[in-house]
């Protein structure tokens, strides 16, 4: 099963298996790791799942992938980078195994 | 004030009702007496009711009514954060609805504040997520389909009963894996419980609520099924199997919140649509634009209220707020805040995505959200197929139903 590592704001990583077609978002929740609250549940309503996505795997995973993404990373309380994204809207596929995000100081 | 979930105990917070009940912290310019969810000039057109809030009163003021004293928050800004700190606002006994001090329990997840929520979210998160409820599309086309071929060809229909109740209901049972044949039973029951602003009838419905669930808990439990009753039934946390409270709790949360919100919701929803035909040629026009029509339409069709009771002190906008005071985000009035919504009361649907507050936000907002917002996509897309044109009924008078879920007592339609 592929996996994420997500690195919080104090620099503490935790790695958790995350099935394909399922998000990075809920990667987060099912596995108890702090920092992506995903609060609306991954219906692009509230931006609480803000993640940047490491260097290295910007190109994989793409930016925004529609405009309501993008209008709602506006409304991400920690600044908004090229690499931001709502982690709810990036799917896991086999290619994006071993996929790093970074984790905000704040998602409100 | 940590929840045990497994071993519940009455909390014992009063409620203040009435003017001989306001605490000495409140100050008296704040105070009003408006009658959200009963008062004739709500129920004579709530929305704009809420809408006229912002020009009218202050922005947190504090509310006198029969069903309960309370701070009521209409800001968007407030409500977010009134909802994002269950550290000063808490869910414990927020929710109005009556129980028995000797054989409590905790509605589940509702009045479970993080981080233990997010252990019974995760039971139920994989059928209700979006990919979750996206494997019911199917099933809620056909449905809206077999409730229309009943009218279609009639030229008219009583909207709330023909249609607006029984889809999501009917959508919601099979989920739970409740027996079809109860949906009437089960939808007076919640309509007691919502709506009689009565403590002893809604008492009545409670209790016989409770007994049935019970049973239906029972049979699930000794003939396991792919329903979500039967999911919790069988349930585990933290290697433990749910104690009987938590099973019931968690259950009958879901019932209360599954009956009546996405029929209130379709309800304002085809009126709305019948009186205005421009905004149902948009979205016939503009179908690539359904996420953001359905969006903008549970924006300003939003049909239900937050309740949190305080658990330290803490100054909002300059008041005081006192641990022991309950507070209510107006969640419908907050999704009119001008600040956050320009022009709220125009309906427009190229609005920039933003956070609305249908389904509140924060850890308790709602499960159902995902399974709201296709159910009401599959139903305006299969509606206009089959009925682009209605109007009301010339000559219907529109009367709003009091209570905490916002919507007309009757829609007839004629096309």
């Amino acid at each position: 099963m592929p996996k994420v590592t997500y690195i919080a704001h104090d620099g503490s990583t935790s790695t958790a298996e995350v099935p394909v077609g399922e998000n990075v978002m809920r990667g987060a929740l099912y596995n108890g790791i702090d920092g992506i609250v995903g609060e609306c549940g991954g219906g692009l309503s509230c931006a609480t799942c803000h993640c940047y996505v490491d260097d290295a795997w910007t190109a994989a995973v793409g930016g925004p992938s529609s405009k309501d993404e993008t209008d709602l990373l506006q409304a991400a309380a920690s600044e908004v980078k090229p690499s931001s994204r709502l982690s709810c809207q990036i799917a896991m596929t086999d290619a994006l195994d071993g996929l790093v995000v970074h984790l905000p100081e704040a998602q409100y | 004030m940590a929840i045990d979930a497994a071993n519940p105990v009455f909390p014992n917070l009063p409620r203040a009702v009435g003017m001989d009940q306001v605490p000495p912290h409140v100050d008296k310019d704040l105070i009003r007496s408006l009658g959200i969810t009963y008062s004739p000039e709500f129920l004579a057109a709530p929305h704009k009711f809420m809408a006229d809030l912002h020009d009218r009163q202050p922005p947190l003021f504090y509310d006198v009514g029969m069903m309960g004293n309370a701070w009521q928050a209409i800001k968007h800004e407030d409500a977010l954060f009134v909802l994002r700190h269950p550290e000063i606002f808490s869910n414990e006994a927020a929710t109005p609805f009556p129980r028995d001090p000797d054989d409590y329990f905790y509605f589940i997840p509702q009045e479970i504040d993080p981080p233990h929520h997010r252990k019974y979210r995760n039971i139920v998160d994989p059928l209700f997520c979006p990919a979750g409820v996206a494997q019911l599309e199917g099933k809620i086309r056909k449905l809206a389909n077999d409730l229309i071929d009943q009218f279609a060809d009639k030229g008219e229909v009583e909207f709330t009963e023909m249609f607006g109740r029984p889809l999501p209901v009917m959508v919601f049972l099979d989920i739970m894996g409740l027996p079809q044949d109860m949906r009437d039973t089960f939808v007076s029951w919640a309509m007691e419980l919502l709506h009689s602003n009565d403590r002893s009838r809604m008492q009545a419905s409670m209790d016989a609520i409770t007994a049935h669930l019970k049973g239906a808990i029972a049979e699930k439990k000794a003939n396991p099924d792919d329903g979500v009753v039967s999911l919790i039934a069988h349930a585990q946390i933290d290697g433990r199997p749910l104690s009987d409270k938590e099973v019931f709790g968690f259950v009958c949360f879901l019932f209360i919140g599954g009956l009546d919100t996405v029929f209130a919701t379709l309800n304002n929803i085809w009126l709305y649509l019948a009186q205005n035909p421009d905004k149902v040629r948009e979205i016939i026009a503009n179908p690539d634009n359904i996420t953001a029509q359905v969006e903008e339409l549970l924006r300003v069709w939003s049909v239900t209220f937050s309740g949190r009771i305080l658990i330290k002190d803490h100054v909002m906008r300059g008041v005081q707020l006192k641990a022991g005071d309950r507070i209510t985000c107006v969640l419908p009035a907050c999704n009119f805040d001008p600040d956050v919504f320009p022009n709220p009361r125009e309906v427009d649907f190229h609005r920039p995505r933003q956070t609305i507050l249908a389904f509140t936000v924060g850890a308790h907002s709602c499960m159902g959200a995902h399974l709201a917002r296709l159910e009401i996509r599959c139903a305006l897309e299969e509606w206009l197929k089959r009925i682009p044109e209605f109007s009301v009924k010339p000559g219907a008078h529109t009367e709003y139903r009091p209570g905490g879920v916002v919507g007309p007592e009757a829609v007839p339609l004629v096309w």
